[in-house]
C-alpha cells in the first residue's frame, strides 16, 4: 500500500507541477506582453499612439526621451542584480545543463522588471527571452515548493519555459519542443508529461480564455512550385549569413560598450537616446516592430531598397541596445530581421525566376525562420511555430527547407546558437557535450587532499625513507620553509641513492627531488585534469596554488578525479534516462 | 473638443441613415408618433417614475423600435415610453446635466457619441451583468458581438457601409470581393465613393490582403497610409465622390456609376423594396453599432436600465430586424430573424450580421476616428487635392440627408 500511495503521490505531484507552473508562467507571460503593449501606447512607442500625437515637436521629444529614460531605469535596476546584468535563456541553459537548475528568484524578477522597462520604453530587444526566463523562474519556484529535488526543479524550469513559449506563440507543440531542444537538450518520458501539461495549460489560457491574437495572420498561401524549393535552400544559406552577422554584431557591440569610458549604469541611457534619434528617421527600429513584421508578409508593402535599409538598421539597433545593457531577448528582433530579409529575397527571386508562383509571404516566412532558428539554435521549434501559427502544411514544408540549411551553415561558421556561444565565452562550453561543460566548471581545488608526506629539502635521505615507510607511501613532496613545492622523491629513488654512505658529502632529499611531470594548480578544471592524467603514473598529483609562487596546496589522487568524472556522468545519465 | 467634431460627423451620417423619409412625410409620422406617445406623456405627470423618456431618431427606424421594443416593454412592465427626437451629438445631454433638469432617460446614440459622452461623464456606467442571457442560455457577454458592449453602452443594432454594384453594368463576371472595386480592368465603370477617409482607407488596405484585425494598427503608420492611397490612386480617375447620402443609389440606378458605396439599409430599400438591379458586395463591410445609453443622474435610472435589459433581449432584437434591415447585436437574435413584417421578404440574407455577410466584416474603429478625425480628413483631402480637377462634378451638399428619399414602407 505504501508503494501504491507513494506512486500515486508522485504522479499527482508531477502533474500538478506541470499544471500550476503552466498556469503561472502563462498568466505571467500574458501580463508581461499586455503591460508592454500598454506601456508602448502610453509612452508613444506604438505606431498607433504616435499617430495620435498632433504635436510634431512633442513627438520628437518623446521619441528620444522615452528610450533614454527607460535606459536609465534599466541601468539602475541592474545595479541591484547580483551580477549587474539581466538574465535570459543562456542562464537557464547553464543552470539546467550544469546540474544546478534552481533559478535565483531575485535575479529572475529583477531581470523581468528590467526587460519590461526596456521593451516598454521601445528598446530594440526581444520579449521572448525575458518571457522564457520569467517562466523558468516561476517553474523553479513552484518545483522548489513542491519537492526540492534537482530533477523536480529541472522539470519545473522546463514546464515554465514550455508554457511561456506556448502562450507567446499560441503554439503548444513548439513550446514542448523548445523546452527539450534548447533547455533540457535530452528527451525523457517522465519530463515530457509535465512539460506537455504546462504547454497545454498555457495554450488554453492564451487561446481560449484570453483569446490572445497570433503573432501574425496570413491570408491563404498557395503551395509552392518545385523550382522555388531551390530558392528556399538559398534563403536558408543566406539567412544563416544574416543571422551570423546579427549575432556577431551583438557580441561586438558588447565588447565596444566595455571600452566606452562611461559608468555602466548610464550606458543603456546612451543607447536609448541614440536609438530615439535613429527612430526619427526610421521609426521601424523602435520597439518590437510588430507592424513592420505584419507589413513584410504583404506584397508591395516595401521596395527592395527599403527592405535592405531596414534589415541593416534593425541589426545595428538591436546590437547597440543589447550590447549597451538594455535587458531583453534576441528572438523578436531576429524574427523581424528575418522576415524583412525573406521579403528582400522574395524580391530577388522575382527578378531571377520571373513571375513567382508563391506569394511574397512564403519567402518572408522562410527568411524569418532561417534567421531565427540559427540564432536560437532550435530548428524543430521554429518549424513548429510556423506550422502551428499558420496551420499550413505547404508553408511549413518550405520553411523546413530553409531552417535546416540555415542551421547547417551557421553551425559551421558560428556555433549552435548565440546562447551557446555566449555561454562558451563565459567558460561553459556545451559543444563537446554536457559532461565536459560541467567538469569544466569543477575545479581541482575541491578535491585536494592533505593526505601526503611533506619533506623539508635538507632532510637526510634516511629520515625521508623512514617517514615514507612509516606512512606507507611511495612518494614524498619536498617543500621549503615557505611551503613552496620543490619536487617529489619516491621511495625507490631513496633506496637506490647512495645516501647511506657516511663518508661522502651528505645528500639531502632536496638534491634528489624532481618536479613531477604532471603538476596541477587549484584552478585547473576537473576536465582538464582528466585530459592530462592520460599518461600519468604515480600515486598522487601535486596541486599548487593558482597564480602564486608555487606553494603546495595538497595532492589529488587519480582515483578521486576519475570518481568525480564518473559521478557527473552518472548524474547526467540518471537525469536523462530515469529521473530521480 | 476633437471628439465632438468626430461625433458630429458620425451624427450627420447617422441621421442620414435613419431619417429616410421626406421631411413632409416625416412631420406626418411625428404627428402619428405624438399620438402614440401622447397618453404616455399625459400619464407621466400622474404616475411619476413609471414613464421613461427615450431620445431617438424618428422615421421608420423609430417605428421599428416602437413595434419591437416600446410596445412590448409597456405591455410587460407597465412602464410607458415617451419618445423625443434626437439628432445626434452631445449638446442636449450637456445642457440637461448643466441645468440639472434631466428629462431624457435613455438615448439611442452612435457608438462614437456614446464613447465620447461616457468619457465626459454624461452617461451612467452600465453593469453588463444586468443583461439577459440569450434564449439559448448563452451569457450576455458572449452572446453580444465583440465590441457591442461598452462602459456606458449596450448596442442594439449593427449598420454597415458596404459596396454595391448595378447588375446591368456587369453582364459577365461580377465583382464579389473588395479588391474587385480597385480593379478597373476586370470590372470597368465609374465608382461612387464617399468623399471621406472612412471606409475608403480600410477597403484600400484590406485589398492588399491585410487581415482586418490588424487594419487600424497598420493604417496608423505612414507606410500603411501610403499603401492605401497608392491603391486609391489606381481608381481615382474612375471615382465620383459623393457627399450626400442620397447620391449613391441614384447614381447606381441611373447607370452613372457601376459600383457605389452606401449604407446597407438604403441599398436594401433600393434593391428589395424598389426592385432595382442592385447587389451588395458584403466582403469587407464596415460596420458600426447603434447603442443605448442612460443619462447620468436620471431620476428614472432603474426603469431606464429595466428598459435596456428588456429591449436588448434576444426576442426584441430579432423582432426589430423584421421592420428594418439592420442587424441585431446578439448572435442568438440573428438566428431568430425571419421575414419582413410588411413586405414578407426573408430578412436574414439582408442583415449585415447574417453569418455569410459577416464573415469578413470590419468593425469601424470609432476610437481611431474620434482621436484623429481632423488630421485623417486633412490627409485624405490633401490626397484628393493631388488629383486633376476632373472630379468637380461631385455633389457638395451637406452630409445630413434632408433630401428626397422616395422610400416607402
Amino acid at each position: 500500500m505504501d508503494t501504491l500511495s507513494d506512486t500515486l503521490s508522485r504522479i499527482v505531484s508531477i502533474a500538478l507541477l506541470g499544471a500550476v507552473t503552466g498556469a503561472l508562467a502563462s498568466l505571467a507571460a500574458i501580463g508581461f506582453v499586455e503591460l508592454i503593449a500598454a506601456l508602448n501606447d502610453w509612452l508613444f512607442i506604438s505606431p498607433r499612439s504616435r499617430f495620435m500625437v498632433d504635436n510634431a515637436r512633442w513627438l520628437v521629444v518623446a521619441t528620444v526621451g522615452v528610450p533614454a529614460a527607460g535606459g536609465l531605469i534599466v541601468g539602475i535596476i541592474h545595479r541591484y542584480n547580483p551580477d549587474r546584468r539581466s538574465h535570459g535563456p543562456p542562464d537557464i541553459i547553464q543552470a539546467v545543463q550544469g546540474l544546478e537548475p534552481r533559478i535565483p528568484l531575485r535575479s529572475g524578477f529583477l531581470s523581468a522588471m528590467a526587460s519590461m522597462v526596456s521593451l516598454g520604453a521601445g528598446a530594440s530587444v526581444g520579449q521572448y527571452g525575458p518571457l522564457t526566463h520569467l517562466g523558468a523562474t516561476l517553474g523553479s519556484l513552484v518545483a522548489g515548493c513542491a519537492r526540492n529535488t534537482r530533477w523536480m526543479v529541472t522539470v519545473g524550469v522546463g514546464c515554465g519555459v514550455a508554457a511561456a513559449i506556448s502562450t507567446a506563440f499560441n503554439a503548444p507543440i513548439a513550446g514542448i519542443v523548445f523546452a527539450h531542444e534548447v533547455i533540457l537538450r535530452h528527451y525523457s518520458l517522465r519530463a515530457f508529461a509535465p512539460i506537455t501539461v504546462a504547454a497545454t495549460v498555457g495554450y488554453v489560457l492564451a487561446n481560449m480564455v484570453f483569446e490572445r491574437p497570433p503573432l501574425f495572420r496570413l491570408e491563404t498561401v498557395d503551395a509552392s512550385s518545385a523550382p522555388e524549393f531551390v530558392g528556399f535552400v538559398a534563403i536558408g544559406v543566406c539567412g544563416a549569413l544574416v543571422a551570423v552577422v546579427y549575432m556577431r554584431a551583438i557580441l561586438c557591440s558588447a565588447r565596444l560598450a566595455r571600452k566606452v569610458p562611461v559608468p555602466d549604469f548610464l550606458k543603456p541611457m546612451l543607447a536609448g537616446a541614440a536609438l530615439g534619434l535613429a527612430a526619427l528617421w526610421i521609426p521601424d527600429v523602435l520597439g518590437l516592430g510588430k507592424e513592420t513584421l505584419r507589413f513584410a508578409v504583404i506584397d508591395q508593402a516595401f521596395g527592395a531598397g527599403e527592405l535592405l535599409v531596414l534589415v541593416v538598421a534593425k541589426i545595428l539597433a538591436t546590437a547597440m541596445c543589447l550590447g549597451f545593457g538594455f535587458a531583453g531577448g534576441v528572438f523578436s528582433p531576429a524574427l523581424l530581421i528575418g522576415v524583412l530579409f525573406g521579403a528582400l529575397a522574395g524580391n530577388g527571386a522575382e527578378v531571377i525566376l520571373g513571375e513567382l508562383h508563391s506569394e511574397i509571404a512564403v519567402y518572408a516566412i522562410c527568411g524569418m525562420v532561417a534567421v531565427t532558428s540559427a540564432v536560437i539554435g532550435a530548428p524543430l521549434t521554429t518549424i513548429l511555430i510556423v506550422f502551428e501559427l499558420t496551420r499550413n502544411y505547404d508553408l511549413a514544408t518550405a520553411a523546413m527547407v530553409s531552417v535546416v540549411f540555415s542551421n547547417l551553415v551557421s553551425y559551421r561558421i558560428f556555433g549552435r546558437s548565440l546562447f551557446d556561444v555566449q555561454l562558451r565565452m563565459r567558460g561553459f562550453d556545451l559543444a563537446d557535450g554536457r559532461h565536459k561543460a560541467i567538469l569544466d566548471q569543477r575545479l581541482v581545488e575541491d578535491y585536494v587532499s592533505l593526505d601526503y608526506t611533506a619533506l623539508s629539502p635538507d632532510a637526510p635521505l634516511d629520515e625521508a625513507k623512514s617517514r615514507l615507510l612509516e606512512a606507507d607511501r611511495h612518494e614524498g613532496y619536498v617543500v621549503d620553509a615557505n611551503g613552496i613545492y620543490l619536487g617529489t622523491v619516491t621511495l625507490a629513488e631513496l633506496e637506490l641513492s647512495p645516501a647511506g654512505d657516511a663518508r661522502g658529502p651528505k645528500v639531502t632529499v632536496g638534491q634528489l627531488a624532481r618536479p613531477e611531470p604532471l603538476i596541477l594548480t587549484a584552478k585547473t578544471t576537473v576536465w582538464h585534469a582528466m585530459e592530462q592524467m592520460g599518461d600519468f603514473v604515480g600515486e598522487s598529483i601535486p596541486v599548487l596554488e593558482a597564480g602564486g609562487d608555487g606553494r603546495l596546496l595538497g595532492v589529488v589522487f587519480e582515483a578521486t578525479v576519475v570518481k568525480a568524472y564518473l559521478d557527473t556522468t552518472n548524474r547526467i545519465r540518471k537525469e536523462e534516462n530515469a529521473g530521480g | 473638443m476633437r471628439e465632438d467634431r468626430g461625433s458630429h460627423e458620425a451624427t450627420n451620417i447617422w441621421s442620414g441613415i435613419l431619417n429616410v423619409r421626406s421631411s413632409i412625410r416625416c412631420v406626418g409620422l411625428c404627428i402619428a408618433l405624438c399620438g402614440l406617445a401622447g397618453p404616455a406623456a399625459g400619464d407621466a405627470s400622474d404616475e411619476q417614475g413609471r414613464t421613461i423618456t427615450v431620445a431617438t431618431w424618428g422615421g421608420p427606424y423609430e417605428r421599428s423600435q416602437v413595434k419591437a421594443y416600446f410596445e412590448p416593454f409597456t405591455k410587460a412592465t407597465d412602464i410607458r415610453v415617451r419618445t423625443v427626437r434626437y439628432e445626434g451629438g452631445l449638446s442636449e445631454l450637456r445642457q440637461q446635466l448643466g441645468t440639472g433638469e434631466i428629462t431624457w432617460d435613455v438615448v439611442d446614440m452612435t457608438m462614437a457619441d456614446n464613447r465620447a459622452a461616457c468619457r465626459q461623464g454624461l452617461l451612467e456606467p452600465i453593469d453588463h451583468a444586468i443583461l439577459l442571457p440569450g434564449t439559448d442560455g448563452v451569457p450576455a457577454d458572449e452572446d453580444f458581438l465583440d465590441g457591442a458592449l461598452t462602459e456606458c453602452g449596450v448596442s442594439q443594432i449593427v449598420y454597415a457601409m458596404v459596396t454595391a454594384f448595378n447588375r446591368d453594368a456587369f453582364p459577365g463576371e461580377r465583382p464579389a470581393r473588395i479588391e474587385d472595386i480597385f480593379d478597373v480592368k476586370r470590372f470597368p465603370g465609374k465608382r461612387a465613393l464617399q468623399k471621406a477617409p472612412a471606409a475608403n482607407l480600410e477597403w484600400a488596405l484590406v485589398s492588399y490582403g491585410v487581415p482586418r484585425e490588424d487594419l487600424y494598427e497598420l493604417l496608423s503608420t505612414e507606410r500603411g497610409l501610403r499603401l492605401a492611397f497608392r491603391k486609391l490612386d489606381r481608381i481615382r480617375d474612375h471615382v465620383i465622390w459623393w457627399t450626400s447620402i442620397d447620391e449613391p443609389v441614384d447614381l447606381l440606378v441611373s447607370g452613372k456609376v457601376a459600383i457605389a458605396s452606401q449604407f446597407n439599409g438604403r441599398l436594401f430599400d433600393a434593391a428589395v423594396v424598389h426592385g432595382h438591379p442592385i447587389e451588395i458586395i458584403w466582403d469587407a463591410q464596415l460596420y458600426e453599432f447603434g447603442t443605448w445609453g442612460v443619462t447620468r443622474g436620471s431620476p428614472r435610472r432603474k426603469e431606464a436600465l429595466e428598459f435596456i435589459r428588456f429591449a436588448t433581449g434576444t426576442g426584441p432584437l430579432a423582432d426589430q430586424a423584421g421592420y428594418i434591415s439592420y442587424g441585431p447585436t446578439r448572435h442568438s437574435s440573428t438566428r431568430l430573424v425571419s421575414t419582413h413584417a410588411e413586405i414578407g421578404v426573408d430578412m436574414r440574407p439582408h442583415l449585415p450580421t447574417s453569418s455569410a455577410n459577416f464573415r469578413t466584416a470590419i468593425l469601424k474603429d470609432t476610437e481611431w476616428y474620434a482621436s484623429l478625425h481632423d488630421r485623417i480628413v486633412a490627409r485624405f483631402d490633401a490626397w484628393l487635392g493631388q488629383s486633376e480637377t476632373n472630379h468637380t462634378d461631385q455633389a457638395t451638399t451637406d452630409a445630413v440627408a434632408e433630401g428626397q428619399d422616395d422610400r416607402s414602407d
